[in-house]
């Protein structure tokens, strides 16, 4: 629909629909996140340039995941994407006046691989006992076989309902 | 009353006769949009001199010449084709929507990364970035035919008004409370007209900066609109499927068209302000009278929602693009569908007429955007290059989500 779909997506959501921009290092497995959400082919993916919009309906939530590139000449411009954002999922990004209060998920990727860190070091590294003004939650996840992703995204309409409470 | 000398216009066809009246220099102009290389130009003369007390027996002559001239230009076989000039790749996010004056020479870009870049269209090279939004700069015009202002509307909620020539921000309009996504200038460039998701429209004066009226009414988000040729008219269409016109100087709705049931997607007077024609999510185009607001046809055909929608510069002809991957054009007179242009591979969510009216360009999802025959209905050139979706198109030039712009010539 051309530019019109990116007006439609900014409209108003209504109740049932929320919006989780997914942010993180470039290489990361931000696409390949997404992609696994819906149910497509993963193994031609390309490093984002600008961003991508996919809408997955779960346990009666639609959500719309906003993808968005992670070099680093990208990064500064993430902020456009901050309001009326439900649910994000990295740190760093905590003191920012526009997010306060959205639940955090980080996804501690790549677990397929040896050589990854497991989910309680990444959670003391970044010190994420330390957020109180916000829910958080650390799953890991391997983007490439969808291990943890559903539980991931589980915790996620979880946190929203109850925050919409 | 004493005319002074004659002005050529060629799209649309018209003369405009420049006379003094009470020591002051005077412009009107007579719009000749039935003119065809067909027409009998002595006949023409003498209807133009019934109604028009300026052009006298002496002065005859001379507006055949130029009718000659005008059809003359009608006739004249345009075999071009586009080769790939330049692309221009120095935004990193995507871009949103492009604009070009009036020769041509220079266009404007918007970006996901809150500039608008000018650019000179003969070098491909850019002349100034215009920074100072704080998001998203969605919608970027140029005041045509002038060309010496630049207007911006952003997600950041507000307009602003740039130099063309320096890049200098003359004026930050703000008052809206949500994202801006269209804007216009009047056709005197006088005024600025925005249009946000706030459901409201708002007119801005160019030369002071200050907001002259807020037109409300609407119930959902206004994301089209268009000021009539003579600048006393707006129309705005809207996700609450209905298409306003509103009075310039009083700021009150004139009329609301009810008809559609689906969001709009535009809505455009014809030149001569007697009629709009607007395009629906809900699969139709409607043409309705300017004066009386009755929808005079509803054109059917397309399979899925109506995208973009415009007339030609002489009003005779509407073009539809559609999320069916077909464009259509119709007739403004018999309102029957002439043309359905079948070729692309996805949806097209722009479409625009060349200025003589004998060329339509679509931009689709495919990653192609194409060049039509108006009388044949033939794809006469398929524009490839880009790698993504395209997104805004005007003609000579277009923009991509795949965050270049390329230029064709």
């Amino acid at each position: 629909m051309g530019l019109l779909s990116i007006l439609r997506k900014l409209k108003s959501t209504p109740d049932q629909e929320v919006r989780i921009l997914l942010l993180g290092l470039d290489n990361g497995g931000k696409t390949t996140l997404l992609k696994q959400l819906a149910s497509e082919d993963i193994s031609h993916i390309t490093p984002t340039q600008g961003f991508n919009i996919k809408s997955v309906q779960s346990q009666g939530f639609k959500l719309n995941v906003w993808d968005i590139g992670g070099q680093r000449k990208i990064r500064p411009y993430w902020r456009n994407y901050f309001e009326n954002t439900d649910v994000l999922e990295l740190a760093e990004l905590l003191d920012e006046e526009k997010l306060s209060g959205v639940p955090v998920l980080i996804f501690a990727n790549k677990q397929d691989l040896l050589t990854a860190a497991p989910a309680s070091e990444i959670a003391e590294g970044l010190n994420l006992h330390t957020i109180r003004d916000r829910m958080w939650q650390i799953q890991s996840c391997s983007a490439l076989t969808g291990e943890g992703i559903q539980e991931g995204m589980n915790w996620v309409c979880k946190s929203v309902n109850s925050k919409k409470k | 009353m004493r005319l002074k000398r004659f002005f050529l216009r060629y799209y649309p066809p018209g003369i405009i006769l420049e006379y003094e009246k009470g020591g002051n220099l005077r412009t009107k102009s007579i719009d000749l949009l039935d003119l065809s290389p067909q027409t009998n130009p002595e006949e023409l003369v003498e209807e133009i001199r019934q109604s028009e007390p300026l052009i006298t027996e002496s002065r005859a002559d001379q507006v055949k010449q130029l009718i000659l001239r005008l059809q003359q230009k009608q006739g004249q076989q345009d075999h071009h084709r586009f080769c790939f000039f330049k692309e221009l790749k120095a935004h990193i996010l995507p871009l949103t929507n492009v604009a070009i004056d009036k020769s041509g020479s220079r266009f404007i870009t918007g970006s996901y990364d809150r500039t608008c870049r000018v650019w000179d269209t003969a070098s491909g090279t850019e002349l100034h970035t215009l920074e100072g939004h704080r998001n998203v700069v969605y919608a970027v015009a140029f005041n045509n035919p002038y060309g010496d202002k630049i207007a911006t509307g952003s997600f950041d909620k507000t307009c602003k008004l740039w130099c063309a020539e320096t890049g200098k921000c003359f004026h930050t309009f703000r008052g809206h409370i949500a994202e801006v996504v269209c804007l216009a200038f009047n056709h005197q460039s006088t005024l600025v007209a925005t249009g946000s998701m706030d459901t409201t429209a708002k007119l801005w004066d160019v030369e002071t900066g200050e907001e002259v009226a807020t037109l409300t009414g609407h119930t959902a988000e206004v994301l089209s609109l268009c000021f009539n040729t003579v600048g006393d008219q707006l129309v705005t269409g809207s996700f609450d499927h209905t298409v306003g016109i509103w009075d310039i100087a009083t700021g009150r709705r004139v009329r609301t068209l009810i008809g559609h049931r689906g969001e709009i997607a535009n809505v455009q007077f014809n030149w001569d302000c007697s009629f709009i024609v607007t395009g629906s999510m809900d699969k139709t185009c409607k043409l309705w009278e300017a004066v009386s607001g009755k929808c005079v046809a509803t054109m059917v055909g397309h399979k899925e929602e109506v995208l973009d929608v415009c007339f030609d510069l002489s009003g005779q002809l509407i073009a539809t693009a559609s999320a069916d991957g077909t464009a259509r054009v119709y007739s403004a007179t018999t309102h029957n569908c002439i043309l359905t242009l079948e070729g692309h591979d996805g949806e097209i969510s722009k479409v625009c007429f060349s200025p003589q009216g004998n060329r339509v360009l679509t931009a689709s999802s495919d990653k192609t955007a194409r060049l039509w025959d108006v009388h044949s209905g033939v794809c006469l050139q398929v524009l490839e290059g880009h790698r993504d979706e395209i997104f805004s198109l005007v003609f000579n030039y277009e923009g991509s989500k795949d965050n270049t712009c390329r230029i064709w010539y």
